[in-house]
């Protein structure tokens, strides 16, 4: 799969694989990387990207594998020994002071000093200088407080310059930049690959890999799927080699249910955090009985829809109605209390209380209601019971009700998700990557748990990055991109290119509504 | 107008001066934990060792510059045990320090039992001051000379330190390290800079200014030694470094303004003021002027309370608005 270099090659990575515990993060990957190159390396959340970077840049040690650097091979234990053969990177979080001023920041742990003082003025001079070489305007005397997170990522980048980086590793750099911070870091790129830079550039935004880069690395699950110049790609390319081909088509046996709509959302609009827009417009209805799924690359507004449908972020626009019945704007307990179940995307932070027991954890949302209490004082030989049903039932592997449930594994924890939100009251169901860092064994249940709400008549709304999930599960797949909904496909008939492409943002010739299957 | 002219005159300069100096050596000691991201409770403690131990030495040595060397000894060796339990161990700073100011009050009493057999105070014993300094060519400036000559070695110290400091955190790489270890510890690791080996730094360097204001206090300040005779300046440094961000200048100010209002104090005794409110004075002005600082973060505060509920306010009135919006919105 490997690259033969017309150039010579900057680093070359021959069979690094890296393991913690029994989970492999990285296997066997072989990475070329051309001087004086962009290179891309593109893959899914938890595909391996920043690992392999840690492990160039010293900060991880491989299990097995060598690091090659401009031809020699090198052994790195440690960021110093990296930065010492010339590479430097700049991490997803910035580590900045922010009381001290952008130069003194630079130079920071290389201090120019002068009779034992440091000598503010030739740091100020030094970083003005290379802040002209390289295009990234900075006001060297500015306190880094008070600066944009824009501002704050080219001073990282300097910092990594006056260490005198060649090689530049970039780990995933746009992701806090606006769409105009983000076409001057490339212009600033480009820049330092025509100085006789490398760059290497971690990202799973397919445009912006398109747009910038000379070369690209696929890694999937922590393998090294592709690499290729990028020319030679489409976008739809990169998001089949992303996600992989899907190898089994094992939708789970099904009875067609025709129920009323439950939940629908009308022309819903929100901001992110960086007052982006998130979601542009997304209308779909989901019916009782109905697992509505909902796919593409992460980071594309699956995450905004799911909080704004639980609640937990307020939309700028558009409407939620569930049975009718406006719920826009309702507090997430309001939601709730109107027949909405969330399953949360990250269950350790939304889905329980880590240090809690499992009944507790069981309880929560319900505890002033009857019987789970009576005048305000929790029924405890009731929830007992219930605790003890719900185990069995969702086959949670414990030592007991009372044991906290960080003392469980990743896919028990999600089972006491699951069995509290499966047996509240709701009538649409909100479940966001429901298998997320679960084992084979509890995906399965997990999976059986979710059919058996749809055919007892629930109204499911289904988001995952998981594209072979959603064809086992889902009996229509809405495909997201860009914060709208690109087409929609039927659970029984997925092709494979056509949704590669809508997850692209691409929308393939016939309407996909019409798309028999291939 | 005479009252006034009673109270207010260059002998209650004089007067503040001699009282800043011990709480300004103290508080400027904190001021390193501080900048180094220690909430350091244990500065009392460390200036009643330093104060004690500064008298046993010169009783032992008859020097009272070799006693001075004993307080600070002592008081460093106080920060090592706390710098020990809260940079290697991780134990609770608070905890700590109270831990330490609780021994410290122990000790010296205990210890001046067994060694003097009394409690209460130790004076006499051959117990020598640190001599004034008078500076030389002091008489020609007039009233100006007569405020800056005649102060013990410390005093001087205590002011000097200031831009002293000052230099250090601004133009010096560890100054520079510790402020960086304090603010942003995360950023420090990144560029290979231990906080371990900073943070020890620091509450050594914080001992050895406590040690020196406890010498001060026993062998500048007064030629004794009582029980709890740091009475809450190490206290009152803490609450000035809370507020002075451990910046050496704000220091200076807070430490004028307790050191003004003791002197105060002082002076409206001989105005045959009830003692006990006039002894209040000080912690009156330092609650105030605490208050007063606090009051600037406070709109702040209020902003973000209001904040807080306009987003409430406005997720409810948006149940109202769908309706009309999506019909207006619809082509």
């Amino acid at each position: 799969m490997s690259v033969t270099p017309a150039t010579p090659l900057a680093i070359e990575l021959k069979s690094i694989t890296k393991r913690f515990g029994a989970f492999v993060a990285n296997e066997d990957v072989n990475l070329a990387v051309e001087s004086g190159k962009i290179h891309a390396i593109i893959g899914e959340n938890g595909a391996g990207k920043t690992t392999l970077m840690n492990v160039l840049f010293g900060l991880l040690q491989p299990d097995e594998g060598e690091i090659w650097i401009d031809g020699e091979k090198k052994s790195l234990p440690n960021p110093a020994a990296a930065i010492a053969a010339g590479i430097g990177m700049v991490h997803q979080h910035f580590k900045l002071v922010p009381s001290l001023t952008v130069a003194e920041n630079v130079f920071l742990g290389m201090e120019i000093r002068k009779g034992g003082l440091i000598d503010h003025a030739a740091q100020i001079k030094k970083t003005a200088e290379l802040s002209k070489q390289f295009g990234l305007q900075v006001d060297p005397n500015e306190r880094v407080g008070l600066l944009s997170v824009g501002i704050e990522q080219r001073i990282e980048i300097l910092k990594v310059l006056v260490r005198g980086a060649r090689i530049i590793i970039l780990d995933e750099p746009t992701a806090v930049l606006t769409p105009q911070e983000s076409r001057e870091l490339f212009q600033t790129l480009r820049g330092f690959v025509a100085q006789g830079m490398t760059v290497i550039f971690i990202s799973h935004h397919l445009e912006e890999v398109m747009e910038v880069s000379d070369t690209v690395s696929v890694l999937r699950l922590g393998k090294n799927v592709a690499s290729r110049p990028t020319a030679e790609l489409t976008k739809s390319d990169l998001v089949q080699l992303m996600v992989g081909r899907l190898v089994s088509f094992d939708r789970l046996p099904r009875t067609p249910t025709i129920g009323k709509t439950v939940l629908e959302v009308e022309d819903l609009w929100c901001r992110d955090e960086r007052q982006l827009q998130a979601l542009r417009g997304v209308s779909f209805g989901v019916k009782a009985g109905e697992i509505v799924g909902i796919a593409g690359v992460a980071g594309n507004g699956q995450t905004e829809l799911a909080e704004v449908l639980s609640g937990l972020r307020p939309s700028s626009h558009g409407s939620l109605k569930l049975n009718g019945r406006t719920i826009t704007g309702l507090s997430a307990r309001d939601i709730r209390a109107a027949g909405v179940g969330h399953v949360p995307g990250d269950r350790l932070v939304r889905g329980v209380d880590r240090n809690a027991s499992i009944s507790m954890n069981l309880l929560m949302g319900r505890q002033d209601q009857s019987p789970w209490s009576t005048h305000g004082i929790i029924n405890r030989r009731y929830l007992l019971e219930q605790t003890q049903a719900l185990i069995k039932r969702f086959d949670i592997r414990t030592r007991g009700p009372e044991s906290p449930a960080k003392s469980l594994s990743g896919g028990n924890i999600q089972k006491i998700v699951l069995a509290r939100e499966f047996t509240g009251s709701a009538d649409c169901l909100l479940i966001d990557q429901p298998t997320r860092g679960v084992d084979i064994g509890a995906q399965e249940q997990i999976h059986g748990e979710i059919m058996r709400q749809r055919d007892a008549g629930k109204a499911i709304l289904l988001i995952s990055v998981q594209l072979d999930e959603l064809i086992r599960l889902a009996d229509r797949i809405l495909v997201m991109f860009g914060g709208t909904i690109m087409g929609e496909i039927s659970g029984d008939r997925v092709d494979e290119e056509e949704i590669g492409m809508l997850m692209a943002g691409v929308v393939p010739e016939p309407r996909p509504n019409q798309v028999g299957a291939a | 107008m005479e009252v006034l002219e009673r109270l207010l005159n260059i002998s209650l300069v004089i007067a503040t001066i001699r009282t800043t100096a011990p709480i300004l050596l103290v508080a400027l000691g904190g001021s390193f934990t501080t900048k180094a991201g220690i909430f350091n409770i244990g500065l009392e403690g460390q200036m009643l060792v330093g104060a004690f131990f500064a008298v046993i030495g010169t009783i032992a040595t008859g020097s009272p510059w070799l006693g001075v060397l004993c307080g600070v000894a002592a008081a460093l060796t106080l920060a090592l045990i706390f710098a020990l339990l809260v940079v290697s161990f991780k134990a609770n700073e608070v905890v700590v320090g109270l831990a330490l100011n609780i021994l410290a009050g122990g000790l010296t009493v205990s210890l001046m039992k067994a060694i003097f057999g009394t409690r209460g105070s130790i004076f006499g014993h051959g117990l020598v001051g640190l001599p004034a300094l008078k500076l030389p060519n002091v008489k020609d400036l007039g009233w100006f000379g007569q405020m800056i000559s005649g102060y013990t070695p410390l005093v001087y110290a205590a002011f000097i330190l200031v831009p002293v400091l000052i230099l250090f955190y601004n133009r010096s790489r560890l100054g520079l390290y510790i402020r960086v270890v304090g603010e942003k510890p995360e950023a420090a690791e990144a560029l290979g800079i231990s906080i371990t080996r900073i943070r020890y730094i620091s509450s050594l360097l914080c001992g050895l200014l406590a040690g020196l204001a406890g010498a001060h206090l026993a062998l500048g300040y007064t030629t004794m030694f009582t029980e709890n005779m740091s009475s809450g300046r190490g206290f009152m440094a803490v609450a000035i470094l809370i507020f002075s961000n451990g910046d050496p200048l704000k220091i200076l100010l807070g430490c004028l303004l307790f050191g003004f209002s003791d002197a105060l104090s002082l002076r409206l005794q001989t105005l045959g003021i009830s003692s006990y409110l006039v002894l209040a004075v000080p912690y009156l002005v330092a609650l105030i002027g605490l208050f007063a600082l606090s009051y600037r973060s406070r709109p702040r505060l209020i902003q973000e309370t209001l904040a807080s509920m306009g987003r409430v306010l406005s997720v409810k009135s948006n149940t109202i608005k769908p309706a009309t919006a999506t019909d207006a919105s619809k082509p």
